[in-house]
């Protein structure tokens, strides 16, 4: 296809790609780089023809045109607003040790220095840097290229995407890691293309925060990735937190890689955003390896959450859990998609997902879909889905019992979510979810207090 | 007088199941409202305390003189009336004594009075809690949640307790109790037995009435009061039967 006939949308984005050829050096990156865009532009941007893009429609963004996010901005960003968003996210503690944990990506492009102040146990690089001094292992990490429906963005982020962290846990870590990644742009049709690729090794444990926000008052369009590799026996925490403001889009990829008995909770929570799409692609690559992965999906006014997670069982006594929590207010639209797929070997395979939906208006909508695959016998698959209103019974007890009508529902729509807050075992981000949470229930005043 | 009901009728799911019910409770008294399944005695205690989906179709409830069917069933219980569920609701993830605290403070506000303080307020909860017999470890978890069904029924004279409303209505309370529950709960509305306060109890059996001693009896049947005594009645319904009631009407 000629590019006379891409969309708006494709067209900026090939020529962002051209604005930035590595000019004659042709390395395994770049061809790895320039393999990822032509696929993508093959493939075109995902339409309602693609079964996981059903709900969610681009037609209004194929139609613009796309520029790069400014790279200035990250020199123009203040380190105190950083400090700032990491003790609301892990508590107070010490300015040397909030600064050696926390990493800054603004619009993808690392604040440097990286993490001032070394923690023992990490070694943290940005992907630019890792390009230079070891392109192989860079290759391996986003390699290979897919072309699911669900991953589309992530080939052009393959592409397109200029930097990003590298991070590899070797020993375990007591304090948890904050990513933050800020997103700012002085006028709309920019993107940003943020990569993390954390690693950890054999046996560690640590806790790895991405949280997404918006620094001023337009956002980039954010195309985002993230691989969490886990070797034997590892053990991570991860969360995933969108809070930006209404007009946002986000379109996150995250990759989850595990190797014989490691282990993965991870908590995807959508509360901002005007278009928030956040894909999970999780491969139980080897035996005893275990997923949790719980999500809180928040749609208020006129947003669009849309949540899609496909988990792949490759190997025999794996264990996946898929959690999801969605309340939809206003015109809102939350979908959760989630689909499991047993490879054939891997049997003694244990996999539940179960999503709850919570509709607080009549023009609101929810759709969950799950899904199964399964090509071997000897497994153990559970799925449920449920969407309904508050239940009345609940709200005549409440009643009955002199509480006002607004905290009653407030009350029911906080316990609804909290059996995916209470599985958060970082208390101060918990308490920052939860905080961000009530803010945009009615009646926050009073749950405040509940809490 | 504090409740006042007259030829009250109420339809449920497009069926009229109260059809003309006639009740004076005064302060101070105790009524039973005893009957057969199916009567329209729970129905009447859910209509009284506001359910939305209970459709009254004639008649007028007054509580101390004020329009009761007019009132949202939140602003009844801040007036001061309770009713203690036949089946207590489970709402995980709500906090039981969030819960209570949050009912207390807005009677208090509706009363013009301020907030509990929080230490007064723990120590109101243990010590009714200790009369109730009811471990401490009820405290941190969600209301009724994961409660055994005596349990549930414990808690809800323990929020009656609380709230210490001025009419108590109990709907089978005695339902699915064990002897020793029974005298539990027994003990805990007998507590509250007060000239400034009135409790309406509903039950199938008369057993409860051992331990509470009621001052009026009354048989609701097929949605109307077919027949009003004293504590004798419940005695004799005990020997003959509901049966016995209807029969006699009729005749």
């Amino acid at each position: 296809m000629s590019p006379a006939q891409h969309s708006a949308a494709l067209r900026s984005f090939e020529e962002q790609w051209l604005a930035r050829a590595p000019g004659a050096r042709a390395d395994a990156l770049s061809d790895l780089r320039e393999r990822a865009l032509q696929r993508f532009l093959q493939l075109g941007l995902p339409s309602a023809h693609d079964e996981s893009w059903r709900y969610t429609s681009l037609r209004p963004l194929a139609s613009q045109s796309f520029t790069d996010a400014p790279r200035a901005a990250a020199e123009r960003f203040e380190q105190s607003l950083a400090l700032e968003q990491s003790r609301r996210l892990l508590g107070d503690r010490p300015a040397a040790e909030a600064q050696a944990t926390t990493l800054v990506l603004v619009n993808g492009y690392p604040l440097l220095p990286l993490a001032p102040g070394r923690t023992a146990g990490l070694e943290i690089h940005t992907l630019s840097a890792l390009g230079r001094e070891n392109p192989d292992l860079l290759v391996r990490h986003l390699q290979p290229l897919s072309d699911a429906e669900e991953l589309r963005w992530l080939l052009l982020n393959t592409a397109l995407g200029v930097d990003g962290v590298h991070i590899r846990i070797n020993s375990a870590q007591a304090t948890p890691l904050l990513i933050l990644h800020v997103g700012t742009a002085e006028r709309p049709g920019a993107v940003a293309y943020p990569r993390v690729i954390v690693e950890a090794a054999p046996g560690v444990a640590a806790t790895v925060l991405e949280h997404h926000i918006q620094h001023g008052a337009e956002s980039p369009l954010s195309n985002s990735a993230t691989l969490l590799a886990l070797e034997r026996d590892a053990r991570l925490e991860h969360y995933r937190v969108f809070t930006t403001g209404e007009r946002a889009v986000h379109f996150d990829t995250l990759q989850v890689r595990l190797e014989r008995d490691a282990e993965c909770r991870q908590f995807t929570v959508a509360v901002g955003g005007g278009l928030v799409r956040a894909s999970l692609d999780a491969r139980l690559n080897e035996p005893g390896a275990k997923l949790d992965s719980r999500a809180l999906l928040v749609g208020h006014a006129d947003r669009h959450v849309d949540c899609v997670n496909v988990v792949r069982h490759a190997a025999a006594r794996t264990v996946s859990r898929q959690t999801a929590r969605a309340i939809a207010s206003g015109t809102s639209r939350v979908i959760f998609n989630s689909k499991v797929v047993v490879d054939a070997g891997a049997s003694q395979s244990d996999s539940q997902q179960s999503c709850r939906g919570l509709l607080l208006s009549p023009s609101a909508e929810i759709d969950s879909r799950p899904q199964l695959e399964i090509h071997t016998d000897e497994v153990k698959c559970a799925h449920g889905a449920t969407t309904g209103r508050l239940d009345p019974n609940m709200l005549f007890y409440m009643l009955s019992r002199g509480l006002d009508r607004q905290t009653a529902q407030s009350l029911l729509v906080y316990a609804f979510l909290a059996d995916v807050l209470t599985g958060m075992s970082q208390s101060a981000a918990r308490g920052a979810i939860e905080s961000e949470l009530i803010r945009q229930l009615p009646d926050s005043q009073t749950l405040q207090e509940f809490r | 007088m504090l409740l006042n009901i007259s030829d009250l009728s109420a339809r449920v799911a497009g069926k009229e199941i109260l059809k003309g019910v006639n009740l004076k409770v005064n302060a101070g008294e105790v009524h039973a409202i005893m009957g057969p399944n199916g009567s329209g005695k729970s129905t009447l205690a859910q209509v009284l305390a506001g359910r939305e989906d209970y459709q009254v179709t004639g008649g007028s409830v007054t509580f101390e003189g004020a329009d009761l069917l007019a009132m949202p069933a939140e602003e009844r219980a801040r007036a001061g009336l309770f009713l203690g569920f036949q089946y207590p609701v489970e709402i995980p993830g709500v906090n039981n004594v969030y819960l209570l605290k949050a009912a207390l403070n807005a009677k208090r506000k509706a009363a013009g009075e301020p907030e509990v303080d929080a230490y007064d307020f723990l120590s109101l909860v243990k010590q009714k809690m200790k009369l109730m017999q009811m471990s401490e470890t009820f405290l941190t978890r969600g209301v009724n949640e994961g409660f055994s069904g005596g349990e549930k029924k414990r808690n809800e004279v323990l929020q009656m307790l609380i709230l210490e409303p001025k009419l108590a209505i109990l709907d089978e309370t005695d339902s699915g109790l064990d002897i020793d529950a029974l005298k539990v709960v027994a003990m805990g509305v007998n507590s509250l037995r007060d000239p400034k306060r009135a409790v309406v109890l509903v039950t199938h059996y008369q057993r409860l009435l051992d331990y509470i001693t009621p001052d009026h009896v009354h048989v609701l049947s097929d949605g109307r009061i077919l027949k009003s005594g004293d504590r004798s009645l419940a005695l004799e319904l005990e020997r003959r039967g509901y049966d016995w009631v209807r029969e006699n009407r009729v005749a």
